[in-house]
């Protein structure tokens, strides 16, 4: 969960991207590392087999504004997508200030969209919490490729919770949706520590 | 169990600082890092410039989480303590409480003894910090109001 330290004014939240195995979720972080100044983006750290899948998670630092005094900085990991590393991709998940569920918008590829949205309440209630308690948002990656479910359908399959959430067109490779996914998310994180989002999450606690 | 938020305020803030210091006087370490579970760094004391202390921490809380697992696999409740022995620098990170590690760095001027003696130490300490810190009431003054527009505005701007 995010730290607040009031000794040298910084807040420091975690957003996870979630997703199946091939989504993108690591492509959305290069690419927000190759494009963001270095004075705003620290080391980006891949934990990845020899064929660049992810074995543990990828690690990317930003910066971002100052609100009220305090600078605010946003710490992005991914998680490894394939189905035998749930283990790993549960501690990744701890402490998760809000969430990006990456799906592949390629119609053979909903099954394992399904499975992974699953898979991530499955885990969120290992910590004894909820998507209602986290602020997330859906990210349809791989909208530059052949034989795309409508975003339509997407929606009626994966943003069908009480409450709706932002969802995104997406070729991260390309950059895409990338940075449209990345505002949005952190904009949320940040607004949940503030007002009436705060006072709803202290009392889902 | 659910990870909690973590408020550190400028008299926790001194009181941390003060212990890792005593920590590092005493175990000859030479560097101490305060690290939330889930990868965040909370305080350092006596790093180094060149240090990336950012992502020391979430691979040293990844780390640990994940010797965690394997301790409950094992039937162990947690393994408490993690040991890295380099050639010229090695790491311990041991456990503070349910939400936070204390990893130091050291080289040939101390021992690993030493390191685990005073780091059990300093843990409990900064336990303390840490659970009163927790039990406080959220302050109110900056967190009250929802975020404006100006506020809560985008943070970053993709290339054209």
């Amino acid at each position: 969960m995010s730290v607040i330290n009031y000794a040298n004014r910084v807040i420091d939240f975690k957003i996870v991207y979630y997703g199946p195995g091939m989504a993108g979720k690591t492509a959305n972080l290069h690419y927000i590392h190759r494009c963001l100044p270095n004075a705003n983006r620290g080391n980006m750290i891949s934990l990845a087999t020899g064929d660049d899948r992810t074995i543990y998670f990828d690690f990317l630092p930003v910066s971002a504004l100052t609100v009220r005094g305090f600078q605010t900085r946003f710490q992005l990991y991914t998680v490894p997508g394939q189905v035998q590393y749930n283990a790993t991709r549960r501690l990744v998940l701890r402490g998760a200030d809000g969430l990006v569920f990456v799906a592949d918008s390629q119609f053979d590829r909903l099954r394992e969209n399904v499975e992974s949205f699953r898979n991530l309440e499955a885990n969120l209630r290992e910590y004894d919490s909820t998507l209602d308690e986290i602020p997330y948002v859906l990210q349809y990656n791989k909208r530059d490729l052949p034989n795309l479910a409508p975003v339509t359908y997407l929606e009626f399959v994966l943003n069908r919770r009480a409450t709706r959430v932002p969802c995104f067109e997406a070729s991260a490779i390309g950059g895409q949706g990338v940075f449209d996914t990345l505002n949005t998310v952190s904009r949320m994180a940040l607004a949940s520590e503030f007002g009436v989002g705060r006072e709803k999450r202290d009392e889902a606690s | 169990m659910k990870p909690r938020n973590t408020v550190i305020q400028e008299q926790d803030s001194a009181r941390i600082r003060e212990i890792l210091t005593h920590f590092l006087r005493e175990s000859s370490a030479a560097e101490a890092l305060l690290i939330d579970r889930g990868g965040q760094l909370v305080a350092m004391e006596g790093a180094a410039p060149a240090l990336d202390a950012v992502s020391i921490s979430a691979l040293a809380a990844a780390a640990f989480s994940s010797t965690a697992a394997m301790a409950q696999l094992l039937g162990e409740p947690e393994f408490s303590v993690l040991f890295h022995e380099g050639s010229k620098r090695s790491m311990h990170v041991s456990t503070v409480d349910e939400d936070a590690i204390l990893l130091a760095i050291f080289d040939e001027r101390t021992t690993v003894g030493m390191v685990r003696l005073f780091a059990a130490e300093a843990s409990r300490s900064v336990g303390v910090v840490l659970g009163e810190a927790r039990a406080r009431p959220k302050p109110s003054a900056e967190f009250a109001a929802p975020l404006n527009d100006a506020e809560s505005r985008v943070a970053w701007t993709p290339p054209s």
